[in-house]
């Protein structure tokens, strides 16, 4: 925390500094510590980690009800339950939603919310930049829904897009199509959010971390926060270029994908993989860090190998970049092109399987308390496993050439998606819901939860693989009957609806939780890292009373055993911190979401080819972050007083 | 049981099942899946047994009991896992080498084979396969040319050139070999062979468009001398019934037609028990032949602009943008391989195609170079999407005499 000691207007300053100079109402920052302007406003890391976690939740269950639809089109053959096109528009919007409206924000929701808890910082190192990369994630993924309300419909060329599928020549071969603008630009919008996030995680976790907390005492979450921000900074770049490149061909007349003029579609491949690849890693990397996280405590054990896990998620992130062409055996790449890339993707099995070892490995000699996050845990540990074994089959080129484009490949990524990444993620809220809300969900629902998702997972995504060996294509909204493709597929669709009904419990008891659920002590799992050292649940504004030492990896475990040693060092800290004026906290700001409006605007506009409109936007955004420059550094302190910690 | 592993038995026996192999790519690509299969499946056995083991052994028996004693806080052992690191790198070396040799015989002929080796292009089109025989040369006309039925030599490799018109399709057979996409701008091939006789599906296995799923095609293998015989009766001009000739055989039997609508199934039992016999059924003269109706429905092939985009090699219908129709009634199947190729399915092809096959370019009509369309059935308003009027409008007894017409050209 900067100990920079300028305040301005903000009436809890009562700092000692010389008065700060007067500044005009619009570059006054707002103080509401409630109501509907304190979340517009916030850059409270945990205020914002909530509010991607609700609308991750949000485009999770927009994402199921797509996947429903989906699954009922094809419970039967020659279903006429919905057209061809609304199909290609539902498996479209489905993965579009799920990659980058579901399990990346709802990753990066634990990553705001705990990464700073964990590190022992009372904040991230750019709070107001931390608000807009939220505010732009959501305007991103209003502008990629916003089609499903227009008369052009929804995104259809798949998630992945393949020019010339895209370009002007065949999707406006008969009507004038606006959803792959509206992609492009969500997408595009999606990228300056991540790109934004993750270049403030990468600055907090180098920076800000507690005295004692050392790069090899982070908690693994955080690492593969880190690991995972590097991929981000790092990937998006070229779907960045692809994305432009795409644009200007639709909008400007180039040709870098147009087949008439020379343009080259198996550029977009490349360029979309080299960032596909390392999503993928993107997407499952935080998945790996929180179980990481779940399986220690609840065997009441430190991690199994901590080195071995940090540098195996270093080396998949960096190995992730070097597979990229397995997406793309099919496209007649050559022998040594093939080969090569075929090798890269088994070595990165390597990893991988290193991972699963230590975690069996933190279990060995544990005492394994089957609490539902150890429940979601240890299926996610099977499921991933399940999934990175058909992936091994996929690394093998030949084999990948019957199974690529086929329902196995559904089959797979599934299993690493949902069996892995949402698995995880859904650990993870059961893990935390406690230190976040102050309440703890019922076990009794919450293993029944685990259960129906668990069975209902499996019963829709394991026939999968035998659709897949027995030739049936992915993408298909209706196939025949003769072809040996309709118990699976039944099947699927029941376990679709069961894995329906058990995402519906599981956010039921969520939402009973949050306003009856049983109270509970913050450390109500007997966790072992620094978030759980936090005074009280909800953790308060400003995390730590006192900024904690670290003396250990497992930081909070250490205090809890040192307990005498600890409050000796954190009186001396506390009065330190107060002779350097008390808790100094970042100030709230409209500009954040008000540069990210124009963003919204303009991308609109733009796709509507109201080229001022565009502009204006444009306008808006820059003025918003001229102002947001302007208005000051901001800051205030918080005092707390010797009995409780009450604000003065 | 054995009901039980039966019913999963015959999930892997489809027409286009991968492990139902008919020729040596296809057995290659299956080979290393078993190897992967088996190192992937000993793998997961061994670590779920330990999994599952450390489950149950170490699970506490009361979770709640707060004066559990607190197992050893061990940080673990470099030895194990270092070793564990080595042998999941030499279970990826029996996956490896066969990999690699898989990889490089599957990516074309074997070079002591290639003279032998027979060359067909296969090109997409938005949504049906166009298949040229380069070898086959016809006088005056140029290169040998069918759709969505793919001829073959068995006992022969096949070298297939993969090319695109539009967008990227993927051709898929997978009984004979894997996928290999066709991709604009980028000459890509592939080689199958097919060990025997026989007839296979195959199927677009690369999103292409609204009606990718319903983009398929057969292969069907024959032996050298059928084989021959078919290539010297292709090239031949399409059969000619004239008007007056006496209706050969008792009258066909009229057929009822009733619209089954939209997606309905075009395949039948029958057909599927033997396949290849009643491909070679299908390359007979239907019995009952009308020649006033077949003479009407060439009239109105001409009359309703079929002829623009169709050839019918002889019939001074030369069209290019649509499949080929010179033996389109000895094909087994219609709509890009979608419909068994029977009266009632043509008629409905032809009268509803919309409702067969959405978006496709005979009922919504065919993009130009410079943005114009050359109409179809209909007229799109390019700002609405809905359509303005019609151009093209069949009636049933009119659509009876295509198919007759149609049924005719074998």
């Amino acid at each position: 925390m900067s100990a920079h000691a300028q305040t301005d207007s903000v009436g809890h300053a009562t700092h000692t500094a010389p008065p700060a100079e007067k500044r005009s109402w619009l570059l006054t920052r707002p103080t509401a510590k409630t109501g509907i302007v304190s979340w517009l406003t916030t850059v409270d890391h945990k205020k914002i980690g909530l509010m991607y976690g609700i609308s991750a939740l949000f485009f999770f269950l927009v994402g199921g009800v797509e996947a429903l639809l989906i699954r009922l089109q094809l419970a039967v053959p020659n279903n006429t339950f919905i057209s061809h096109q609304l199909y290609n528009e539902l498996f479209t919007m489905h993965a579009t939603t799920m990659i980058f409206l579901a399990v990346m924000p709802l990753s990066a929701a634990f990553f705001n919310y705990m990464m700073p808890l964990q590190i022992g910082a009372r904040d991230v190192a750019f709070p107001r930049l931390n608000g807009f990369a939220f505010w732009v994630f959501l305007a991103g993924a209003i502008v990629i829904n916003v089609g499903w309300f227009m008369k052009s419909g929804a995104p259809d060329a798949g998630w992945f897009g393949y020019a010339p599928l895209t370009s002007k020549a065949y999707s406006n071969q008969f009507t004038h199509d606006m959803s792959t603008d509206l992609w492009v630009m969500g997408l595009q919008i999606l990228g300056v959010s991540s790109v934004v996030g993750s270049l403030n995680f990468i600055v907090t976790i180098i920076n800000m971390r507690a005295p004692g907390m050392t790069m090899m005492r982070l908690p693994v979450f955080t690492w593969m926060t880190l690991v995972t921000a590097f991929l981000i900074i790092l990937s998006f770049p070229a779907i960045t270029i692809a994305l432009v490149e795409l644009m200007m061909d639709r909008s400007f007349g180039t040709a870098f994908f147009d087949i008439s003029n020379g343009g080259l579609p198996i550029l977009w491949q490349h360029l979309f993989w080299i960032f596909g690849h390392p999503e993928v890693y993107i997407l499952i990397l935080p998945a790996m860090g929180i179980i990481s996280e779940i399986l220690p405590t609840f065997s009441r054990k430190p991690l199994f190998g901590y080195p071995i896990i940090v540098f195996s998620g270093a080396t998949i992130g960096f190995l992730g970049f070097g597979v990229w062409s397995h997406h793309m055996f099919t496209t007649g790449m050559g022998t040594v092109a093939t080969a090569a890339f075929s090798l890269m993707t088994m070595a990165i099995a390597v990893p991988t399987g290193v991972k699963i070892f230590n975690w069996i490995g933190t279990l060995w000699g544990g005492h394994l308390q089957m609490r539902t996050p150890m429940m979601f845990a240890l299926g996610f540990v099977w499921m991933f496993m399940m999934g990175g074994f058909s992936g091994v089959m996929h690394s093998a080129a030949p084999a990948d050439a019957q199974q690529q484009d086929s329902y196995f490949v559904v089959a797979h990524f599934h299993y690493v998606l949902i069996g892995g990444s949402v698995f995880a993620l859904l650990a993870g809220i059961h893990y935390w819901f406690p230190l976040i809300f102050g309440r703890k969900v019922s076990e009794f629902w919450g293993k029944l939860s685990f259960w129906v998702i668990f069975s209902g997972f499996n019963i829709t995504f394991f026939p999968m693989h035998f659709l897949g060996l027995n030739g049936m294509p992915r993408r298909t909204a209706v196939y025949d009957g003769n072809m040996g493709w309709n118990d699976a597929n039944l099947i699927a669709t029941i376990g679709a609806l069961i894995l329906g009904v058990g995402i519906a419990i599981y956010f039921t008891v969520m939402i009973y939780t949050y306003f009856k659920g049983e109270k509970t002590s913050h450390d109500v799992w007997d966790a072992r890292t620094l978030e759980w050292a936090v005074p009280s649940t909800p953790p308060p504004e400003h995390n730590f009373d006192v900024i904690p030492t670290v003396h250990a990896r497992d930081a909070y475990w250490y205090e809890k055993n040192h307990q005498a040693e600890i409050a000796k060092e954190q009186a001396a800290h506390a009065a330190d911190e107060a002779s350097h004026g008390g808790i100094h906290m970042p100030s709230q700001s409209w500009f954040p979401i008000i540069a990210a409006s124009g963003l919204l605007t303009g991308a609109l506009f733009f796709v509507n080819h109201i080229m001022i409109g565009a502009i204006a936007g444009g306008a808006i955004m820059f003025l918003g972050v001229y102002l947001w420059a302007s208005e000051g550094p901001g800051g205030y302190h918080i005092h707390l007083d010797d009995k409780n910690h009450k604000k003065h | 049981m054995p009901l039980f592993l039966g019913g999963w038995f015959q999930w892997l026996t489809g027409p286009q099942s991968t492990f139902d192999t008919h020729g040596p790519v296809a057995k290659s690509q299956l080979d290393v899946f078993y190897v992967t299969l088996w190192v992937t499946g000993i793998t997961f056995v061994i670590v779920v047994s330990i999994l599952s083991y450390a489950t149950l052994k170490f699970k506490a028996r009361k979770t709640d009991d707060p004066h559990a004693a607190i197992p050893h806080q061990g940080h673990g052992n470099p030895l194990i896992e270092l070793s564990l690191i080595g042998l999941s790198v030499l279970a990826l070396v029996f996956i490896a080498v066969p990999t690699l040799k898989s990889i490089w015989y599957s990516y074309d002929i074997p070079a002591e084979r290639k003279e032998n080796a027979y060359e067909v292009n296969a090109i997409g089109y938005q949504w049906w396969f166009k298949f040229e025989y380069p070898k086959e040369q016809i006088d005056g006309t140029g290169t040998l040319v069918a759709a969505n039925e793919l001829v073959i030599p068995a006992g022969r490799p096949v070298r297939i050139n993969l090319r695109t018109t539009d967008v990227i399709h993927s051709f898929w057979v997978p009984k004979l070999a894997g996928k290999v996409d066709m991709i604009p701008n980028r000459g890509n091939h592939l080689w199958l062979e097919a060990d025997q006789p026989g007839y296979f599906w195959g199927q677009c296995a690369e999103y292409c468009g609204e009606s990718h799923a319903v983009m398929r095609f057969r292969v069907i293998a024959l032996d050298e001398a059928a084989f021959a015989t078919w290539v010297a009766r292709q090239k031949t001009p399409a059969r000619s019934v004239a008007a007056d000739a006496p209706v050969t055989g008792s009258p066909a039997a009229p057929y009822e037609f009733k619209n089954p609508g939209r997606n309905a199934p075009g395949w039948s039992a029958e057909f599927d028990a033997a396949p290849f016999a009643n491909w070679e059924k299908q390359q007979n003269v239907n019995a009952g032949e009308n020649p006033a109706l077949i003479a009407q429905g060439r009239q109105l092939f001409q009359q309703k602009t079929c002829v623009s985009c169709h050839t019918v090699r002889g019939h001074d219908f030369n069209g290019t943008t649509a499949p080929d129709l010179t033996r389109v009634g000895a094909r087994t199947t219609i709509a890009a391989g979608l419909l068994e190729n029977t009266p009632e399915n043509l008629h409905r092809w032809i009268v509803h195609p919309d409702e067969v096959k959405p978006g496709n370019k005979m009922f919504v009509g065919v993009p130009m170079t410079g943005g114009t369309t050359m109409a179809g059935y209909i007229n799109l308003d390019k700002d609405t999407g809905k359509p303005t009027g019609h151009n093209i409008v069949i009636n049933d007894d009119e659509a009876r005499a295509l198919v007759s017409y149609l049924h005719s050209l074998k």
